[in-house]
């Protein structure tokens, strides 16, 4: 079976991937909040975070094809969301689109450029509440195991049967393996569960190396104060 | 120091749909001793497992290495207990074999710098190659998953091997090698099972179980090679045991 990570680049060796979770965590989110407050019709602007986006992506060394790929896949999605907001009109449907673009690269350069047990820890560290990083940790652990049970479950499936069945057959069909795989995924989860308390699991996922906060985490974010501001304010030169 | 690994006292439990999986259970089991525990499917093999390292709790007690099983000696007794399930895949979750490895040690609070190394010891304890460490578990042959279980494990350096049905699934040419491999460890081990060879090939003392409670305790040749008891368990006398 294959899987697709969300955190699938998060071991290349890159400045962006040396940098502490908390930090990436902290300078993304100012990001996406400065995204979300750029007034309508400042194209300008939204080009320059578009730059600014760019240089980390290059920095991280994130394939530009995955980066595209993975913006493409939730396409349709943005684009729903778009149209459900007709009386903005085009200039609004614009901004929105752009703003929704440009939020999901911030989040597809952080998750990988951070392993998600070390973003897991960011938020700890951040102040989240261990229940809230933790079930995030199953949610996305358990959700490999609902797919490798879904992909058994269709072979096995498509192994019996000769041609399609009609359509209310095969929604019936489908019914059913969704409530078998539901019962199944649970017994899985649980057995695993059993496996991980019996490893010394109490609540928290170890992190090989965690981070420690330095100078390029300063850097880092002075250079995201810096442009936010410049974007909003002008560029902070003293007055003479 | 106690003498005993494991000593398991009135041990009963009954999981929550009312099934009674185990019943007045007592079991001693000294260090270094190599027990195999037979039973039927539903014997409560794996219920009895289960308990060796406070994964469920029963009433009565348990005491590993000297330590009562209880809520403030957990992570004690996990260090002390090496748990094998009998589906690796139930024990692989992390993305990679190396992660997959060291979470044990990690929780046990291994300091980060020896991590790797233990790592690497594991995987070749386990007969494994090191350049597997990289690989995604749920890419490997189910023989290769078997044995990152197993080191997954044997990183945490445990003084009791619990293992639960270690070569089911597996072809010949790997259960060979599974089993020159667990002959090699030193630890105390337990292995439950109904592979009768098996437990001739690995255990010098033998534990009959059925239906939750123990029947028969004693020398692996003497009860593997009593049909009578054999049959009356749903088990049968392994080849190698039969008299012609």
């Amino acid at each position: 079976m294959r899987h697709s990570f969300i955190d699938r680049f998060a071991n290349l060796d890159s400045p962006l991937h040396a940098l502490d979770a908390r930090t990436k965590l902290l300078g993304f989110a100012a990001l996406i909040v400065a995204i979300l407050l750029i007034p309508q019709g400042r194209d300008f602007i939204f080009f320059s975070y578009f730059f600014f986006i760019a240089i980390f992506a290059g920095i991280s060394q994130i394939p530009l094809g995955f980066i595209v790929r993975r913006a493409l896949t939730i396409l349709p999605f943005i684009i729903l969301a778009t149209l459900a907001a007709p009386w903005r009109g085009i200039a609004g449907l614009s901004t929105l689109f752009l703003r929704a673009i440009l939020c999901l690269i911030v989040v597809i350069v952080l998750t990988n450029t951070t392993r998600f047990v070390e973003l897991l820890r960011g938020l700890r560290g951040l102040g989240c509440p261990q229940v809230l990083a933790s079930n995030l940790g199953f949610l996305y652990r358990y959700l490999f195991v609902l797919t490798e049970e879904f992909m058994q479950m269709r072979q096995a499936r498509d192994c019996r049967r000769v041609g399609r069945a009609p359509f209310r057959k095969e929604l019936a069909i489908m019914g059913s393996m969704l409530g078998t795989l539901l019962v199944r995924s649970f017994e899985h989860a649980e057995r695993m569960y059993k496996a991980m308390l019996s490893r010394g699991y109490a609540g928290e996922f170890p992190v090989a190396n965690p981070h420690r906060f330095s100078w390029p985490d300063l850097v880092f974010l002075l250079a995201i104060t810096l442009f936010v501001w410049t974007t909003f304010f002008g560029f902070p030169l003293p007055r003479i | 120091m106690s003498e005993y690994a494991v000593r398991i006292t009135r041990l009963n439990y009954t999981y929550p749909d009312g099934c009674k999986a185990l019943d007045g259970i007592d079991l001693d089991v000294r260090i270094g001793e190599r027990v195999g525990i037979v039973g039927p499917s539903g014997a409560g093999k794996s219920t009895l497992l289960l308990h060796l390292n406070g994964v469920l709790m029963g009433t009565g007690l348990v005491r590993i290495m000297g330590l009562t099983l209880e809520q403030k000696n957990l992570q004690q007794i996990r260090r002390q207990v090496g748990l094998v399930f009998q589906d690796p895949n139930d024990q692989l979750f992390c993305p990679t074999v190396y992660e997959d490895i060291s979470f044990g040690p990690m929780n046990l609070g291994i300091p980060a710098q020896e991590i790797p190394s233990r790592v690497g010891k594991s995987l070749l304890d386990a007969g494994l190659d090191q350049s597997m460490g990289s690989r995604t578990s749920h890419h490997l042959s189910l023989g290769e998953r078997k044995r990152v279980a197993l080191a997954s494990v044997l990183a945490m350096d445990p003084a009791i091997l619990a293992m639960d049905e270690p070569m089911s699934n597996l072809d010949p040419r790997n259960r060979r090698h599974l089993i020159e491999l667990i002959a090699g460890l030193p630890a105390t081990l337990i292995l439950a099972t109904h592979e009768m060879e098996l437990v001739v090939a690995l255990c010098q003392r033998t534990v009959v179980m059925d239906r939750g409670k123990i029947w028969a305790d004693g020398s692996t040749p003497d009860l593997l090679g009593n049909a009578e008891l054999m049959n009356s368990h749903g088990l049968e006398v392994p080849l190698s045991l039969k008299k012609n």
